[in-house]
């Protein structure tokens, strides 16, 4: 298991997040620099809508100045944190927006939206352990595992899409995290 | 691997994945802060999933958006020492961590109008009996719209700080999403000058974190009996202290 980062020296965001809990304010630029393209790459394949995930990473940046203090290096690596942050932001963000009618150029941008998953399957180097694992499984409930966690649908809205029972598209989720942890521990 | 220790595994990744309702994630996020097992493996599968997102593909932000950061962090509460002063802003901190980014809103902005929203709530407040929760809702560029307490019976007061001009054939709406899978509830119409007692619903009891909002629909309410008009004014209950 690699929950822990092996060494400070290749997690700088945990040293900068040490700074930010001290007030420092340039550790929090340094941690937007180096991460503020790619975490706005990932909030707005959630929400699609670019503004609405500025919005989201702005209010997530102001969330990691205040929360630096409570980051436990122990427990895994600085940067799986402050995704983690932006994302739960991100997701908490498409559940308020889920009930507000959405407008024809919306739907326009969801139709376009479903080859994501292949795309974001696709994007992961070949190197990485959780794309040989994630290859393992059976296409389907890949797209599912991928729909719940790149796009952040519910288990309701991933039956919908997949044109699968409710119980069955939870038991396949269930059933691909099981061999995900097994392959790659 | 342990029966239990497995099922703990796979309720994490559910957890990480997105794919617990509000209540179930909220409850195992309490778990994890006092079962050390159950944040190692939240942190283990944030590890494992984490090279999806840092492989999406990014995107620029925009020049001014590190100046907006930068601007929201000397909002009340945002500064980072963890010690003594934090306490004093608990409820201004947490309300404020809870709401949702509105469109065309600065952090600064914001935070400072909001603190003024709850404190003419308290002050009205004590007038009144003790609200089970009480929200504060906004309105899209950020400013104090309307205070909502909502009582031990269901029934719920609704107070505006900001004026709002109806048009003849409309009427403000408020509603509270107690549920994601039912959706969000009416709670009742506010007449023109928009205070107004409501009578109790038939809803579970209200919850810190409950989205509450006010929409402007058309007269006599909602014809399909969800928000169908534009959102006024929305915010998040919070208990008061």
């Amino acid at each position: 298991m690699t929950a822990a980062p092996l060494d400070a020296r290749l997690d700088p965001i945990a040293d900068w997040l040490g700074g930010c809990a001290r007030g420092d304010r340039s550790a929090l630029k340094a941690i937007y620099d180096r991460e503020g393209a790619a975490l706005l790459g990932m909030a707005t394949r959630i929400l699609r809508r670019r503004e609405v995930a500025e919005e989201v990473l702005q209010e997530a940046f102001v969330q990691i100045w205040r929360r630096a203090a409570s980051f436990d290096p122990s427990l895994g690596s600085g940067r799986a944190w402050v995704f983690a942050v932006v994302r739960n932001r991100a997701l908490n963000q498409l559940r308020d927006d889920r009930h507000v009618p959405v407008e024809d150029h919306d739907l326009e941008a969801y139709a376009a939206h479903d080859e994501a998953t292949e795309d974001a399957f696709d994007r992961l180097a070949e190197s990485e352990a959780l794309k040989r694992c994630l290859s393992r499984l059976d296409p389907v409930r890949r797209k599912a595992v991928l729909l719940a966690y790149c796009l952040g649908l519910t288990h309701g809205e991933i039956a919908g899409r997949l044109g699968a029972p409710l119980g069955t598209v939870k038991a396949w989720i269930r059933r691909s995290l099981a061999s995900l942890r097994t392959c790659m521990s | 691997m342990t029966e239990d220790r497995a099922a703990l595994q796979d309720l994490a990744g559910e957890f990480v994945l997105g794919l617990l309702d509000p209540d179930e994630s909220a409850a195992f996020e309490r778990r994890a802060e006092r079962e050390p097992a159950a944040a190692s493996a939240i942190a283990e599968w944030r590890e494992r999933l984490l090279v999806l997102d840092a492989a999406a593909a990014p995107v620029l932000p925009s020049d001014d958006l590190w100046a907006r950061i930068d601007d929201g962090l000397d909002a009340p509460g945002a500064e980072a020492p963890p010690a003594a002063p934090a306490r004093k802003f608990s409820l201004l901190t947490r309300l404020w961590s809870d709401l949702p980014a509105w469109r065309g809103a600065t952090l600064a902005g914001a935070a400072a109008t909001l603190a003024l929203a709850i404190f003419a709530a308290a002050t009205y407040r004590d007038a009144q009996r003790q609200p089970q929760v009480i929200a504060v809702l906004l309105t899209p560029d950020g400013k104090p719209g309307a205070v909502i307490d909502v009582f031990a019976d269901g029934s719920s007061y609704v107070a505006p700080l900001t004026d709002v001009s109806v048009p003849a054939d409309r009427i403000m709406q408020v509603w509270t999403l107690a549920d994601p899978a039912v959706g969000p509830v009416s709670l009742g119409l506010l007449a023109e000058d928009g205070s107004a007692r409501l009578r109790p619903a038939a809803l579970p009891a209200p919850k810190p974190r409950q989205l509450y909002e006010i929409t402007l629909e058309p007269d006599g309410g909602s014809p399909t009996g969800k928000p169908t008009g534009p959102i006024l004014f929305k915010g998040f209950a919070e208990r008061p202290r």
